[in-house]
């Protein structure tokens, strides 16, 4: 890894232990490996949000030409938001992208994305599905978005309608991971979440 | 009472005078050089841009060589150096 790269990492690193969002536990900061090169992000989902009470995991993938260009991150907990990709985490954040620059730190990214999640920008869409439900039917989503908080990032609250329908889809045979997304998909329908797993 | 001075050695410290610690692009503080140098000093030194963010060359140069558009990485205003 080049040599600023890992210098800067390293220094992020230690930043972000000392850091009093660190000691508040709404962020947090692993190591993968020993190179520097991966590291795991974690956010606390924020207050008065369909994400509250859920730990979010990210993945973060430090490029050799860092902080040069940003780092590659990624969610790895499901997550139903219109700015994350329901099938692979990833992130439209136009910081990570375009109008990343050198000052910006893993500190501000990981505060950023958890902003995100607070501020939803439903016409820049990375999920054309949910950013339509989002448009649609604010309250479906809400309860969705919920309904994987609790499934997937340990959320308390239980939808028993959504899990129930997810139960039926199961009883059938269908993946709970496929399962969920078609329901959340078909706005719960289960006739049309049947309909298209079957198709 | 007279004093005969036999010997003298000068001592003399130098530090930077930024607006701010350490480097936002490689972190490093100004007072030391940037990850790619090894002593601080006149072989690595701090640029400032017309915004009055401060950098290490070394550091500016590489982002304004990385980017597509030359703004500064603190407050993307068009970066120019400030030649004062």
């Amino acid at each position: 890894m080049a040599n600023i790269a890992a210098k800067r990492i390293k220094r992020e690193f230690k930043e972000v232990m000392k850091s009093e969002e660190v000691a508040g536990g709404t962020i947090k900061l692993e190591l993968v490996n020993d190179s520097w090169t991966e590291l795991q992000g974690e956010i606390a989902g924020p207050p008065d949000t369909p994400y509250e009470g859920g730990t979010f995991l990210l993945e973060i993938k430090v490029p050799e030409t860092y902080p040069f260009n940003p780092p590659k991150i990624r969610f790895m907990t499901k997550i139903w938001h219109p700015n994350v990709s329901s099938v692979t985490g990833a992130i439209c954040l136009d910081i990570l992208k375009d109008q990343w620059a050198a000052a910006l730190t893993l500190r501000t990214v990981l505060l950023s994305i958890q902003a995100l999640l607070s501020a939803a920008e439903p016409n820049d869409p990375q999920d054309a599905v949910v950013a339509k439900q989002y448009r649609e039917d604010i309250q479906l989503f809400n309860l969705t978005a919920r309904h994987w908080t609790n499934a997937y990032a340990g959320g308390p609250t239980v939808i028993w309608e959504f899990n129930q329908k997810v139960q039926v889809l199961q009883d059938m045979g269908v993946d709970e991971d496929q399962a969920r997304v078609a329901l959340s998909t078909f706005d719960w329908g289960l006739e049309r979440a049947t309909e298209h797993l079957f198709s | 009472m007279k004093v005969t001075v036999k010997s003298w050695t000068g001592v003399a410290t130098w530090r930077w005078v930024a607006n701010d610690d350490n480097c936002g692009i490689c972190r490093m503080p100004f007072d030391s050089c940037c990850p790619d140098c090894k002593l601080p000093g006149d072989d690595c030194p701090l640029v400032w841009g017309a915004c009055s963010h401060c950098f290490h060359i070394h550091c500016i140069v590489k982002w304004l060589h990385s980017q597509p558009q030359q703004q500064c990485p603190m407050c993307r205003q068009d970066w120019k150096f400030n030649n004062k």
